[in-house]
């Protein structure tokens, strides 16, 4: 994570970024480790300060990140020089961006062990023995209140888990694609077609 | 009574030059099938000479899911080898290239497809799978075509319509089809130009050059700890490298249907748990799940059904 980058997320998380600083930290989480992890850190000590309000949270994590980003576009066409909270009209949208993003993070970085005991917060260990990294995925805000700071979990766990499963399938899909096209291409009458399957083809 | 003598010419001809194809192909288990079958395998068996002994080149589009994407492929022999190149004219417009194939490389999908006896079922072959049916085709980029229907009898497959060049054998349109009858994908040629000289490429800032994969070396990739194995294939299905070790990815084909199978180990507990997601004919099923006590994650990737890829996950194990 570059100085600017840090700056950008700093600024996000005081809300004080502008769109574009929003739209650069999203388009640069999903590959940058340490950017997530300072994402995550953030995101809980936000969640400390206003852990109250988690409940209100619910957990769609694509339409949180879709919702944040179309406010984020809307505040384009605003006055410049005005707050990024105070653009949001809703109280709580901040919040829910770096929780639907870090919410994202977790299952976008590729390996579900990323949520262990490399995480200063311990995920891992504090969502119990009974759940799972993808449980971690629609809990992960919510059950590390929940045993640092002794707030009540959101009570819709299991739709979430499907839905968490769901963006499981995504990601994995697009994982997995190129190799099993690399396979197509050599076992199916098409030639190299099956690689235009591929969601984001990389070299 | 033009059109239709003329069909009776066109579909004389096919059978004519199917039945020479077969007595001198290599595809032996299709003399012992139904008559109706073997047009149908002598011209899958061409089709997948053609396609490593054809210089085209043209653009394609793969219709599905209401979209529409748009390629540049050609194909050139020489030398012994092959080369084949792919350019995306839409999207984010990558390039794919595999050079030098050597044209006695022959993949599992081509051996099936040949009628070779990859697996040890007693059978027709392909045609124990599928039922085939051979009909007139209506002209695609501007060819005269063979079409061949291709129905599953067993509900584990997808069906095809495929239309292949009458005089070359390269199949020119392409459309998988659900079990409702329901067209998931179209590929087809808007052009195809049969020359060794090649128009200039669009040019790509993403150029990837496809692996070669020897059928018997195994996947390098993050290799599971454990030995393990698939309980349950659809039969037919024959695998494109070893089937048994620590890989993490296993892939089946039989000839036209190609699915993987990807393991990992978890190092957390996992809530077990289904995802899906479906594109065009492209079946992504994603399960958590035990494995003993090993929390384990599959995906199953394929075009195949939802039911065989949920089938396939549910029957892996490990080996003793």
């Amino acid at each position: 994570m570059d100085e600017r980058m840090g700056e950008s997320l700093s600024a996000l998380m005081d809300d004080e970024a502008n769109e574009l600083e929003l739209e650069r930290v999203l388009a640069q989480v999903s590959q940058d480790p340490e950017l997530r992890r300072a994402w995550i850190r953030y995101n809980v000590a936000q969640q400390a300060v206003q852990g109250s309000q988690i409940a209100r949270l619910d957990w769609d994590i694509s339409e949180r990140v879709k919702s944040s980003l179309e406010v984020s576009s809307a505040t384009a066409r605003e006055p410049t020089g005005i707050g990024f909270k105070q653009r949001m009209l809703r109280p709580f949208v901040s919040l829910a961006v770096a929780a639907s993003v870090a919410a994202t993070v977790v299952i976008g970085g590729q390996q579900l062990a990323l949520i262990g005991s490399d995480d200063p917060y311990d995920y891992g260990r504090s969502v119990a023995t009974n759940a799972s990294p993808v449980g971690m995925l629609n809990s992960l805000g919510a059950t590390t209140v929940q045993a640092s700071y002794g707030m009540q979990a959101v009570p819709i766990l299991e739709p979430a888990t499907s839905k968490a499963y769901q963006e499981l399938a995504l990601q994995r899909h697009r994982k997995y694609m190129q190799e099993h096209a690399e396979q197509a291409a050599l076992n199916a009458p098409q030639g190299l077609i099956p690689f235009v399957r591929v969601p984001q083809i990389q070299e | 009574m033009t059109s239709l003598s003329s069909v009776s010419k066109k579909l004389f001809r096919y059978l004519l030059l199917a039945a020479f194809s077969v007595s001198t192909s290599a595809g032996a288990n299709a003399a012992s099938c139904p008559d109706d079958d073997a047009v149908a395998l002598s011209w899958l068996d061409k089709m997948s000479r053609s396609l490593r002994q054809a210089n085209y080149h043209g653009v394609v589009t793969l219709q599905r899911d209401g979209d529409m994407q748009v390629m540049q492929v050609s194909h050139i022999v020489g030398d012994g080898s092959s080369s084949e190149r792919l350019v995306e004219l839409t999207g984010r417009g990558a390039q794919v290239e595999r050079l030098s194939h050597p044209l006695d490389c022959i993949h599992p999908g081509d051996r099936l497809l040949r009628g070779e006896a990859l697996l040890p079922e007693k059978s027709c072959g392909i045609a124990t799978h599928y039922r085939f049916a051979v009909t007139p085709g209506e002209r695609v980029a501007g060819r005269e075509v063979v079409r061949i229907v291709i129905e599953p009898r067993y509900m584990y497959r997808f069906g095809y319509v495929v239309d292949l060049d009458e005089e070359t054998g390269i199949m020119l349109k392409a459309q998988t089809i659900g079990h409702d009858h329901k067209i998931l994908e179209t590929m087809q040629f808007a052009n195809i130009v049969y020359s060794d000289n090649l128009p200039e490429f669009s040019q790509a800032d993403v150029i990837h050059t496809a692996q070669h994969l020897d059928p018997q070396s195994a996947s390098a990739q993050d290799p599971v700890t454990r030995a393990w194995n698939i309980g349950w294939l659809p039969l037919g299905f024959a695998a494109t490298g070893p089937s048994t070790g620590t890989s993490e990815r296993r892939t089946y084909t039989d000839g036209f249907a190609v699915f993987s199978v990807f393991l990992e180990e978890l190092n957390v507990e996992v809530r077990a748990g289904e995802g899906l997601v479906k594109r065009g004919g492209t079946t992504s099923y994603t399960r958590g799940m035990r494995i003993d006590d090993q929390p384990v994650l599959v995906t199953v990737i394929g075009e195949v059904p939802v039911n065989t890829a949920r089938m396939v996950a549910d029957s892996l194990d490990w080996l003793p």
